[in-house]
Order: C-alpha cells, then structure tokens, then sequence
C-alpha cells in the first residue's frame, strides 16, 4: 500500500499510519485480554482497555498528527 | 450509607472527569463508544451502584462540555453531539471571537445542568407510578418507540422498512450462536451489537476504501491546517452568570427546561432543533451564531441528563436514545445489571438523588474551572499529539474486544456484519434512535411475526 493522505470522519489521516495504529491497538487490546484469567469476564475487560490504552499511547509517541496548527494574532 | 460510600462516589466522580475531559477534547470521539465500555468496566468491576451512577453523570457532564471545546476554537467536532454546532461555530471563528465565546458555552453548559438535574429528578419522581403498569409491556414499547423514532425522523418510510430487517439480523445471529453452543441459551448478545451499530458509520468508511478506485478518489493533497485562536485577554471573568447576557440566559435555560419534556427523543434532533429555533430570531450572522451555540451548550446537557435520570429513576427500562445508547451499561450489564436488575430497582429515591447531585456538581466545579481558564492550551495540546490514527485505531480494537468477549472469535465477524448493514443504513438515513430501538424490539418482533404469519 502506498502512502496517501485521507480524510475521514472529519479529520485527515495518512494510510500506512493508520493501518498501524488499527493493527497495534488491536492486537495489544486482544493480547492483554487473552493474559487475563480466563474465567473472569471483569479482569478480561480491564486488561483489554488497559491493553488498549497501550497500544493508544505508542501510536500518540510513534505518529504524528497531520494537522498543520498555527496560532492567530490578535483577537 | 456511611462516609466511605460518598468518598467513592467523589472519588469516582474526579476520575469521570480527568478522563473525559482528555477524551472529549479528542475530535471525533463519538459519546457512545467512548462511554459505553469504560462504564460497562466500571459496572462489572462490582463498586456500588451509587459509585457508578455518579462516575456516569460526571462524565456526560464533562464530556458534553468539553466536546464543544474543539468544535469551537478550531472547528472540528469534539463528538457526535457536537456536529450540531459546527456551521455557527466556523462563523463565529471566521469572526475572530470563538476563543471569548467558549466561556458564554460553558456557563450556558453549567446553566443547562443547573435546570436539568432538579427538573428531571421531579419529572421521574412523577412519572414513577406509571412506571409499574407499563414495565410489563416494555418488549412491546420498544417496538413502538422503533415506529415512533421512524416517524419523526427525516426519512420515515426508509427508516420503517429498515426495522425488521435489522431485527432479523440480530436474532439471527443470536440463534446462529445458541444453536452452535457458543453462547447459553438464556444469555442475549446485546452490548456487542450495540457498539456495532455505533461504529457502522466508520466501519462502512473504512471498508470502503479497500475498493481501489474509491481509494484513489479520496486521496487529498494536503494536511488539515488547523489555526488556533491566541489566549483571550479577558481571562478574569468566569462567574457564569456574569458571561451571558439576560437573552442568552434566557434562551438556554428555557431550552434547557423543555427538552426535560421530550427525553424520549433524539438529543441531537432537540439539540438542532431548538438551537436553531432561537438563534433563528437574530438577523445578525454573528449574533444568531452565538445565540445558537450558547442555547446548544444548554439543551446537549438537559438532552443527556433528563434522557439517563428520568427512564432509569422512573422506568428501570432504557426508553430513551441516550439510556439505549451510552448509558445502556446503568440498565443492562450482566450479571450485574440486566432490565429486571438495575440501578432503578437498587437505589431508592433519595440515595439516586443524592449520587446524581455529587457527580453533576463536582463536574461542573472542576471541568468549568477548567475549561474557562485552560481551554485554549488543552486544544493546542491534543492537536499537536493525538494523531486522527491513534482515535480510529482504538475505536476498532474497542468493538473487537467487546465482540469477542460477547460470543467469542466468530462474533468479530458478526459485529461486522451488523456494523456494515447497519453503516449503510446509517449512510442512507436511518438514524441512530431507530437502529438502537430495533436491536432492543428484536427478540419481541421476530416472535411476533412468526406468531401472526
């Protein structure tokens, strides 16, 4: 896939960034929530999202937004 | 009750705020998947039910006043609630004053829930005796709400043709896991399908684009350029009541009061609604602007808090968009809650009362301190490190984490499914309400047909 830049759902994205941040979120997400102990669906949600916030973090450290910000003179 | 459980119930409180005032400076994050799973972990995790009643409230409180944030000072969305006010926030942007009309926002905000709390507590406490003769018939009132959300809504024949479709869908997956044993037969996939239908929208956007001729139509050439309003000067003022004028007072307080009325419809529907309404009486671009988002601010926050307080004190039964959608988790969330076991039937009137008031207060005190000091350098902040990405990438881990916990690996692919049909839907202008209404009616409809054909 090539790189390419995106809007969607109001905002703009570039395609190999997203892709990542799907894959690694997801898996993260997953992976943490199989580590939990099997017969506790409360500990299972709780990895999960802590997985989850996880893979969220890498993606904010890895992937930089693009947003081109500049700040206004005078109001 | 003893002190501890109120030093939860603060306790919780802060937290709803410190993490939804994060989340809904984010764009896009739309209310129901950012709500729906942290509250369903904290209803799971067993704390009390006033725990979770005010985490909850603290968090619609915050999250509908932050959201407005982005949308104003650099004009994308905070969530779904918000889209309501973006074509008046541009103009008031272009005129160079949104970083002075936020503070008008957010008092407007703290008004709405100042008239909203009070007025929906007295509302449910009224409506509460009725509660008991219609509780037995709920399967039936969500087939009606289905058909009564689809003729108010813009496209009422689309919308009634697409209920019993989508309710076939919903069973029919449900008896496909019964049937291969995957699911017990007295447990009902609801919470999955349900985040399904939130994420549809995005779902449809993103498998869309592997069709590469519509991938290489919505390539765009360049970043968003995003501009940022310098700090306002006059930080001093923030008493609420000294920022918005005597009309604007007026109007978002009485917009606030009605929607208290007609929590059984769609809260962006109310939202546009009377914000236009009110807005519409100013023949200055600007001035209708600010009166519409400053009314808007007012009625999102009664919309939420009278949609959650009046059918779950009153009802125990989810009968409005925002109880069936975000708050789903304070009805049904088993085996904690589920519609004959739930905050309604564990609280009793005055203990429901008093985790509302703690939750909304300590909102409103914190995230108003915030927001009408630091809004401007929180936006700068989220924009310059949160990447669009990172938000869509948790959204789908979200939905696939809650659909294996639902049914299992197969379920990854029926929430798609009902993603998918219900995106296209979505797309085609069957809203939110009808869809949530249908996935609730579904086990009562399928049974009715076949009864009656």
């Amino acid at each position: 896939m090539k790189h390419a830049l995106l809007e969607i759902w109001g905002d703009v994205v570039e395609t190999k960034a997203l892709v990542f941040s799907i894959v690694i979120i997801t898996a993260l997400t997953m992976g943490a929530h199989l580590l939990a102990p099997a017969d506790n669906s409360t500990m299972g949600l709780f990895f999960g999202i802590g997985g989850a916030v996880l893979g969220f973090l890498i993606c904010v450290k890895v992937i930089k937004p693009r947003r081109h910000i500049t700040i206004e003179e005078d109001q | 009750m003893d002190a501890s459980l109120i030093i939860w119930m603060i306790g919780a409180a802060i937290m709803a705020v410190a993490l939804y005032t994060f989340i809904g400076f984010i764009p896009g994050t739309d209310e129901t998947s950012v709500l729906l799973p942290i509250t369903l972990a904290i209803v799971l995790s067993g704390v009390d039910a006033m725990v979770v009643l005010s985490f909850f409230i603290a968090a619609i409180v915050t999250l509908n006043l932050t959201n407005a944030m982005p949308t104003a000072l650099v004009n994308l969305p905070g969530g779904v609630m918000s889209s309501a006010m973006i074509e008046h926030s541009i103009v008031i942007k272009k005129a160079g004053r949104s970083a002075e009309v936020i503070k008008k926002m957010a008092a407007a905000s703290a008004l709405g829930v100042l008239i909203s709390v009070p007025l929906s507590l007295v509302l449910a406490f009224f409506l509460t005796p009725f509660a008991e003769t219609i509780a037995p018939y709920s399967g039936y009132l969500f087939i009606i709400g289905a058909i009564f959300l689809s003729l108010i809504s813009r496209n009422k024949t689309l919308s009634l043709f697409s209920i019993i479709p989508l309710a076939v869908l919903f069973m029919a997956l449900r008896h496909l896991y019964w049937g291969l044993g995957i699911v017990p037969e007295d447990q009902t996939i609801t919470v999955s399908f349900f985040l399904g239908i939130t994420i549809g929208p995005l779902l449809v956007s993103l498998f869309r684009l592997l069709n590469k001729q519509i991938f290489n139509d919505s390539i765009i050439d360049k970043e968003n350029h995003i501009s940022i309003p310098k700090r306002n000067k006059d930080v001093k003022k923030v008493n609420p009541f000294k920022l918005l004028s005597k009309e604007e007072k007026k109007h978002a307080g009485m917009g606030a009061m009605i929607v208290n009325f007609f929590f059984v419809l769609s809260p962006v529907g109310l939202t546009i609604l009377i914000g236009e309404a009110f807005g519409k009486r100013y023949k200055d671009p600007f001035k209708r602007a600010v009166m519409s988002v400053t009314t808007m601010s007012g009625v999102v926050q009664a919309t939420y808090l009278s949609g959650i307080i009046i059918p779950l004190l009153a009802l125990g039964i989810p009968l409005s968009p925002v109880a069936i959608g975000p708050g789903n988790a304070l009805f049904n969330a088993p085996p904690v809650f589920d519609l004959d076991n739930n905050i309604h039937h564990i609280l009793g009137f005055s203990e429901f009362t008093l985790a509302v008031i703690i939750g909304a207060v300590i909102a409103l005190l914190l995230s108003y301190t915030l927001i009408t000091r630091y809004a401007l350098q929180i936006t700068k902040v989220i924009l310059s490190y949160v990447p669009h990405e990172a938000v869509l990438g948790l959204f789908i881990a979200f939905i696939v984490l809650l659909a294996y916990m639902d049914a299992g690996f197969i379920n990854i692919f029926g929430v798609l499914l009902v993603g998918l049909l219900s995106g296209t839907l979505n797309r085609m202008g069957v809203n939110y309400g009808v869809q949530f209404m249908s996935l609730y009616a579904a086990p009562q409809l399928v049974a009715f047909l076949i009864g009656a054909f």
